[in-house]
C-alpha cells in the first residue's frame, strides 16, 4: 500500500497526552507543510488494538478494510499535488455464507472497492481499467467537470484517466454508472472516497464501515447485507477499539433496492458530521436515517468495556447480515 | 515562533475564505455564463488542441485495439507487443510505456510522437472496427434476447434488450449521427419497456425486429468490400471473443453457472461472432489454409461451451479452456490480419 498513514498499533500514549498534543496541534494546523508533522504526531497518539486478520484468498476483507485508506502516489506536477490511484475492475466469486457463493465485480481484487483518500485542493488522478467483461465507469461525488463525470462507458479491455480537484472536503463515495446502475453497484462497483479537510481532525481511530446489500437472483430484492462486504462477519469477528479512545467512523449506505436504512450503535450516542463536510458535529443520537449513497462521520467513545453492537434498525435487514459489534478492551495503564 | 503562528493562522484564514468562496460562485455564475465551468478546464483546452493540432495520428494506448497497436509493433519489430502494450494498462502518461518496462526508452523515442492517453477521435480502419465491434456486441445481446424471448422468458431477455442502450449506445451516438444512421435509441428503449411491462403484447415482435433492423441497418453503413474483408472482420470477431472471454468468467462460481446473464451475453456474442466467420470462411481457407483450420476447429469447440440460451447445468468448459481456444483463435487471426495489411501496404 503505497504512502500508508495507518495508525501505528504499537504506541500507545497516554490520553493527557493525547489532549495536549491535539490542542498544541490545532493551533498550527492550516498549511499543508504542516500536515505531514501532525499526522505523524497521531500516529503515536491514538490508541488501535492489534488486529488477528486470518488470511484469506477471498475478495471480501472486512477487517483489512477497517482501518485502510489508499492514499495512492503522490507525484509533484508544475508545483502542484497530484495523487495517482488505480483500480481495475475484475470479476471474482465470494463466499456470502457456507452454502452460497455469488460472482461480483471487484475493484483492486476488492469488494467494497479500496477506500480512496486525498486533501482538499489537492490534483486526483484515477486511472481506472475494466477487465469485467461488461462496459463499466467511475462516477465520483465531488465537484469536477463534466468530461471527468463518469457517466461514459468504458467498454472491457481498456482504461481511461479520471483527473480532478479534491473538493469540497469530506465523506464521498465512488461507483459505476452503467445502467441498470442497481446491478452494476449492488455487484460490487463502489468504493469510499474521502477527502480530508485543510485542517485535519483532532487524531481519532478511523474505521470505514460500509454498509450494502446483495441481491443473488437478480430480482431486485436483496437476499443478503453486510458491513464491509461479508454478511454477520463482525458479528462473528468483533471489532476491537480501545475503551476511552476517540473513534471516528466513516459510514456509508450504499444498499440498493431499499429506500433508506438507519445506522445504529448500541449503549452510546454518537456525533453527527453530516457528509463529513463539517468540523463541528451537527446533531448527537444513536439512530441515524441514511438514504442510498448518503455518508457520514460518526465520533464516540466508550466508557464501558464488553461488546457493543451495531446496525440498522431495520432488523430484518440486520438480521440478514448487517450486523456487527465492536469490542471495548480496556486501557493498560502499563503503556505510559 | 510567535510570528509564524499569526502567519499560519492567516494562511489558514484565506485558504478558508476562498474556498467558500470558491464553493459559492457555481451557484452565483451559472444562470449568467453557463459555459464558463466547461471551457475552464484545462482538460478541455488540452484535449481539443491534442486532436486538433495533431500532425500526426495518435494512438491511445489505453484503449486502442490490438490492430491499431500492430503499428507499433510492426515498427519496432518486437513480437507480441500489441498484447504486451494491452496487458499492462492503464497508463497515467505515453512515458509509462517505458516506466513499466513494455518497451526500452530507445524504442520509445521512435514511437514517443504517436503515443498518447488522451481521448484520440479514430481515423480510419480503425475507426471502423471501433464501429463494427460495438454494433456486433448489440447483436449479440439481441440474439440471445431473440431466443429467450423464443422461450417465452420476457424476464430473462429483457437485461439483453437494456444492454446495447445501457453500454453501448452512448459511445456510438457520435459515430451513428457523423455516418448519417437514423437514431435509434427511442426504438431500443421502446422494445425495453414494452418487454417489461407487456411481454404479452404482439407488438413485442414488430418492435424487435425493427431494433435488429436498426442494428444492421448501422452495421450495413460500413463499406461492402470492408465487411466482406477477412482482416477486417477477424479484427471485429476477436474483440467480441474477448468480450464473451470475460463475460464467461464472469459467470462461473464454484464450478457452477451462477450468474445467467453473464452466461447469456457471452452466448450471445460467441453467436454473433460465429455467423461473422461463415461470411469469411471460404476466403480465409483459400488465402490462409493452416490458420482457417486452427480457427474453424477453435470456434466450433468454443461454441459448444453455450449449448443452450438456459445455462446448463455443469459448465461445459471452464473459463481457463475458454480463455485458451480464444487465444487460439487470436493468434490465427493475426496471421491472416498481417497479411491483408501488408497486401493493402503494397
Amino acid at each position: 500500500m503505497p504512502n500508508n498513514f495507518v495508525l501505528g498499533k504499537e504506541q500507545l500514549f497516554s490520553r493527557r497526552q493525547l489532549l495536549k498534543l491535539g490542542i498544541w496541534g490545532a493551533g498550527f494546523a492550516g498549511t499543508a507543510a504542516l500536515w505531514h508533522t501532525l499526522n505523524a504526531h497521531s500516529k503515536s497518539i491514538v490508541k488501535v488494538p492489534p488486529l488477528e486478520i486470518a488470511a484469506t484468498n477471498q475478495a471480501v476483507k472486512p477487517m483489512q478494510m477497517l482501518r485502510n485508506f489508499d492514499y495512492g502516489v503522490v507525484k509533484q506536477e508544475n508545483g502542484r499535488t497530484v495523487r495517482e490511484f488505480q483500480l481495475t475492475a475484475g470479476t471474482s466469486v465470494i463466499q456470502l455464507n457456507s452454502a452460497v457463493s455469488y460472482n461480483v465485480w471487484d475493484l483492486n481484487g476488492r469488494i467494497p472497492g479500496p477506500t480512496l483518500r486525498a486533501k482538499q485542493g489537492e490534483r486526483v488522478r484515477i486511472l481506472f481499467l475494466n477487465n469485467a467483461g461488461h462496459s463499466h465507469s467511475l462516477h465520483f461525488h465531488g465537484v469536477h467537470p463534466a468530461e471527468m463525470d463518469g457517466i461514459r462507458p468504458v467498454s472491457n479491455g481498456s482504461a481511461t484517466i479520471y483527473e480532478f480537484d479534491a473538493e469540497p472536503y469530506g465523506v464521498h463515495l465512488y461507483h459505476c454508472h452503467i445502467e441498470p446502475v442497481t446491478r452494476h453497484i449492488a455487484k460490487g462497483l463502489y468504493g469510499m472516497f474521502i477527502i480530508d479537510p485543510p485542517t485535519p481532525r483532532p487524531p481519532a481511530d478511523e474505521i470505514v464501515l460500509v454498509m450494502a446489500g446483495y441481491d443473488v437472483n437478480d430480482d431486485s430484492h436483496n437476499e443478503y447485507y453486510a458491513f464491509n462486504g461479508l454478511p454477520h462477519y463482525f458479528m462473528d469477528n468483533p471489532i476491537p477499539i480501545y475503551q476511552n479512545q476517540l473513534v471516528r467512523l466513516y459510514v456509508l449506505n450504499i444498499i440498493e433496492y431499499d429506500t433508506a436504512v438507519t445506522f445504529h450503535l448500541h449503549a452510546n450516542f454518537f456525533d453527527v458530521y453530516r457528509s463529513g463536510m463539517t468540523m463541528t458535529p451537527t446533531e448527537k443520537t444513536d439512530v441515524i436515517t441514511m438514504g442510498i449513497a448518503e455518508r457520514h462521520i460518526l465520533e464516540f467513545a466508550f466508557r464501558y468495556p464488553g461488546k457493543y453492537m451495531f446496525h440498522p434498525h431495520q432488523d430484518a435487514i440486520a438480521e440478514n447480515g448487517c450486523m456487527g459489534q465492536f469490542e471495548v478492551i480496556t486501557d493498560k495503564p502499563s503503556q505510559t | 515562533m510567535k510570528k509564524f503562528k499569526y502567519f499560519c493562522l492567516t494562511i489558514a484564514t484565506a485558504a478558508i475564505v476562498s474556498l467558500s468562496a470558491c464553493n459559492n460562485t457555481p451557484t452565483a455564475e451559472k444562470p449568467s455564463a453557463p459555459d464558463t465551468n466547461s471551457t475552464s478546464t484545462a482538460q478541455v483546452t488540452e484535449t481539443t488542441t491534442h486532436s486538433g493540432h495533431g500532425s500526426k495520428e495518435k494512438i491511445n494506448i489505453n484503449t486502442a485495439i490490438l490492430s491499431e497497436l500492430d503499428k507499433f509493433e510492426a515498427k519496432l519489430g518486437v513480437p507480441a507487443l500489441s498484447n504486451k502494450i494491452q496487458a499492462s494498462r492503464p497508463y497515467a502518461n505515453p512515458e509509462d510505456l517505458v516506466n513499466k518496462k513494455v518497451i526500452t526508452q530507445e524504442q520509445f523515442d521512435q514511437i514517443k510522437d504517436q503515443v498518447t492517453v488522451q481521448e484520440v477521435i479514430l481515423t480510419g480502419e480503425a475507426k471502423d472496427v471501433d464501429y463494427m465491434t460495438k454494433l456486433g456486441l448489440m447483436k449479440g445481446h439481441l440474439l440471445v434476447a431473440q431466443e429467450l424471448l423464443d422461450k417465452n422468458l420476457p424476464k430473462q431477455a429483457e437485461p439483453h434488450i437494456g444492454h446495447p442502450v445501457e453500454e453501448i449506445y452512448v459511445d456510438v451516438e457520435e459515430q451513428l449521427n457523423e455516418r448519417k444512421v437514423k437514431e435509434f435509441k427511442t426504438t431500443l428503449v421502446g422494445l425495453q419497456d414494452l418487454v417489461k411491462s407487456n411481454p404479452k403484447n404482439a407488438k413485442v415482435k414488430t418492435d424487435f425486429t425493427a431494433s435488429v433492423q436498426s442494428v444492421d441497418g448501422a452495421i450495413a453503413v460500413l463499406p461492402e468490400a470492408q465487411r466482406t474483408k477477412p482482416g477486417f472482420v477477424l479484427q471485429v470477431i476477436n474483440e467480441l471473443l474477448d468480450s464473451a472471454n470475460s463475460e464467461y468468467g464472469a459467470a462461473i462460481a464454484d464450478g457452477k453457472i451462477a450468474a445467467a446473464i453473464e452466461y447469456q451475453d457471452s452466448r450471445g456474442f460467441v453467436l454473433y461472432a460465429n455467423d461473422l466467420y461463415k461470411g469469411i470462411s471460404s476466403q480465409v481457407a483459400q488465402d490462409s489454409p493452416d490458420a482457417h483450420k486452427a480457427i474453424e476447429t477453435s470456434l466450433s469447440e468454443l461454441t459448444k461451451v453455450w449449448p443452450s440460451a438456459i445455462p446448463p447445468a455443469k459448465p461445459v468448459k471452464t473459463p481457463v479452456e475458454v480463455t485458451q481456444l480464444i487465444k487460439t483463435i487470436e493468434q490465427n487471426s493475426q496471421k491472416v490480419i498481417d497479411k491483408s495489411s501488408t497486401q493493402a501496404q503494397r
